[in-house]
């Protein structure tokens, strides 16, 4: 692709006589620019995740540096303790029904912004704001509204529609926990799927539109033939990621319910977390997040063969 | 349009008639995305100005003047507080020029340099994805101990940094390359070294990735509480998220009214972020299929 320089001889310069070296000068810029990006993941990726792997082989108490070799122990009891099968079975509702709402609220908020006239970048700014604020923003105003003591919308649901009781908190009840987590979720994650939408939906030039209206095709024709097959190589990577980030999400549960009330929102990320500090069992949490990483690697990898994410990733430019 | 009849629309309806249903719907759903987007930032702003001791003891739908008060904002001076925010501020500072610089890098070497493996490299990177914060968070922990990175700001940067760079890569990458190659070689002719023509040519032209980049860094490390939870464990280093929470579990007394004036000052610096660079966002994220 690139071409050669001609550069200048500069005087005072160390001569490296490239072309008598194996490597050509291109091949070691081009490695010279991704190495920092290496170094980083090399740090924050693969050697925690070695690292995870090789501590969920030992028996460790958290605040014990002493390890002790424990073999695959750790593995059997993962699979054995009956929080796991329940935690990842709520974690896949948690990530299914979040995904799915955030996705179709996602659309159709961009949907909208992208034609609106009035008011447009102020109404986008507020919308894109839900996802730039910190998640202990978002749960603390939840925290609050939910409230028993004053809290409104415990009062509206408690009052005039009887979903729950006058005094009950929903956030510490069984049957609200859940749906109450993936709702304050959706606020904030749906604009996720807004960005990306609202940014393809821009990039559509207006002459198809012109052109398909002078060939006389409806307004359903023209969604369906000009902007979702422009929409759809977007949706299945945001699709992905949403369900990744969904799965791995620990910060907002935490700060909402802590993965109550008893178990009934400890998804998989809690109940490590739990491990790790709450029972203090340093080597089994790093099985339980082993096992969760393999979990999503398969996962991944059967979407990927379904879908193909990447080969929309190869069509570029 | 030159044409004279216009195309039917769908169920039978006409063009017009179809219009204006259309125009219906989006009047109502604007309706509902201002109110359920900017509730919550209302109902924040709300409480915060509004005198602490009403709000634990009833509920307030608008600050009149009789309980309309400022004296909730003194918990910014607040000196715990206060190191929280400073704390946050540093570490989204740091992300972001982290971010941008290492992707801007990266981005180019992939787009414009030949080396073996590069598309695979970019694909592996992808990988990172996957990689829940708690799995890299707990390991962290005990790597950041011993290394005595544990608590540091500095440690922070990193751990952020890293997770926002795959995606960060891969919006330069995709970027550059619908920048015209001929710009650089123009430069390459008039004698400019590549180095030149990757700052003078191709930085300045990667202006809205470069914004798309920053603001995603951002929203990571404004965000960030699983990390900052883990791997800042005393308070004179964290960051707002853990802090305001450990901060509730001790206090004897923390007024609803006060969270909500410190919220509603962590708020305003993303809406205007999300308000002046929005068409550069958007525009970051226009490149084809990331």
């Amino acid at each position: 692709m690139a071409s050669e320089t001609g550069e200048s001889i500069r005087p005072g310069r160390t001569y490296i006589p490239w072309d008598d070296l194996p490597v050509q000068r291109e091949t070691v810029a081009g490695i010279g620019t991704v190495l920092p990006v290496v170094v980083l993941y090399l740090l924050i990726a693969v050697l925690p995740v070695a690292f995870a792997f090789w501590a969920s082989l030992h028996d460790i108490h958290t605040l014990n540096p002493e390890w002790q070799w424990a073999g695959l122990a750790n593995y059997r009891e993962v699979l054995n303790i009956s929080t796991f099968w329940g935690s990842l079975w709520r974690g896949v509702i948690y990530m299914v029904g979040s995904t799915l709402i955030q996705l179709s609220v996602g659309l159709w908020m961009a949907l909208v912004l992208n034609r609106i006239t009035y008011g447009q970048k102020l109404l986008t700014a507020v919308v894109f704001t839900a996802y730039l604020i910190p998640t202990i923003i978002v749960s603390l105003v939840a925290l609050r509204v939910f409230d028993p003591l004053g809290g409104v919308f415990q009062m509206m649901g408690a009052e005039w529609f009887g979903l729950w009781g006058v005094n009950e908190a929903p956030l510490g009840s069984r049957d609200w926990a859940m749906e109450l987590l993936i709702l304050i979720g959706t606020w904030k994650f749906a604009v996720f799927v807004t960005i990306f939408t609202l940014a393809q939906l821009r990039a559509i030039p207006d002459r198809f539109y012109e052109a398909a209206k002078v060939c006389g095709a409806n307004r359903w024709q023209m969604f369906r033939d000009i902007t979702l097959p422009r929409l759809m190589g977007i949706v299945t990577v945001v699709v992905l990621l949403r369900s990744v980030f969904m799965f791995n999400k620990f910060d907002i549960i935490w700060q909402l319910t802590q993965g109550g009330p008893g178990n009934a929102t400890t998804t998989l990320p809690v109940l490590a977390y739990k491990t790790v500090y709450t029972d203090q069992a340093y080597g089994l949490a790093n099985a339980i997040s082993v096992v969760m990483f393999l979990f999503l690697l398969a996962s991944a990898i059967i979407y990927f063969k379904l879908f193909n994410p990447s080969e929309e990733v190869e069509t570029t430019t | 349009m030159s044409q004279s009849e216009p195309p039917g629309g769908v169920f039978g309806l006409s063009y017009d008639g179809e219009t204006r249903i259309i125009e219906a719907l989006k009047l109502f759903s604007t309706a509902i995305i201002v109110i359920v987007g900017s509730w919550p930032i209302y109902w924040m702003a709300q409480l915060a100005f509004t005198d602490y001791e009403t709000v634990e003891d009833a509920v307030t739908i608008f600050p009149t003047p009789d309980i309309f008060t400022l004296g909730n904002f003194s918990v910014l001076t607040d000196p715990v507080m206060y190191t929280y925010m400073f704390n946050t501020v540093v570490v989204a500072i740091g992300t972001i020029v982290t971010v941008v610089l290492v992707s801007l890098l990266a981005g180019y070497g992939l787009a414009r340099l030949d080396f073996p493996q590069k598309e695979n490299f970019a694909r592996v990177l992808l990988i990172g994805y996957l990689f829940s914060p708690i799995v890299i968070g707990i390991p962290l922990y005990q790597i950041w101990q011993s290394i005595g990175l544990l608590g540091a700001r500095f440690g922070l940067i990193i751990a952020l940094s890293a997770i926002s760079m795959p995606f960060a890569v891969w919006l330069m990458w995709k970027f550059i390359m619908t920048i015209p190659e001929a710009h650089e070689e123009a430069a390459w002719v008039d004698g400019a070294s590549r180095w030149r023509g990757f700052r003078d040519v191709v930085v300045p032209q990667c202006r809205p990735a470069i914004i798309a980049a920053a603001l995603f860094a951002f929203a990571l490390a404004w965000n960030d509480f699983t990390f900052a939870q883990i791997l800042l464990p005393q308070t004179d280093t964290t960051t707002f998220a853990p802090g305001i929470l450990r901060a509730m579990g001790q206090a004897q007394f923390l007024p609803d009214a006060y969270l909500m004036a410190i919220s509603l000052a962590m708020t305003v610096p993303p809406l205007l972020f999300a308000y002046f660079m929005q068409s550069y966002l958007l525009q970051g994220f226009q490149v084809r299929a990331l």
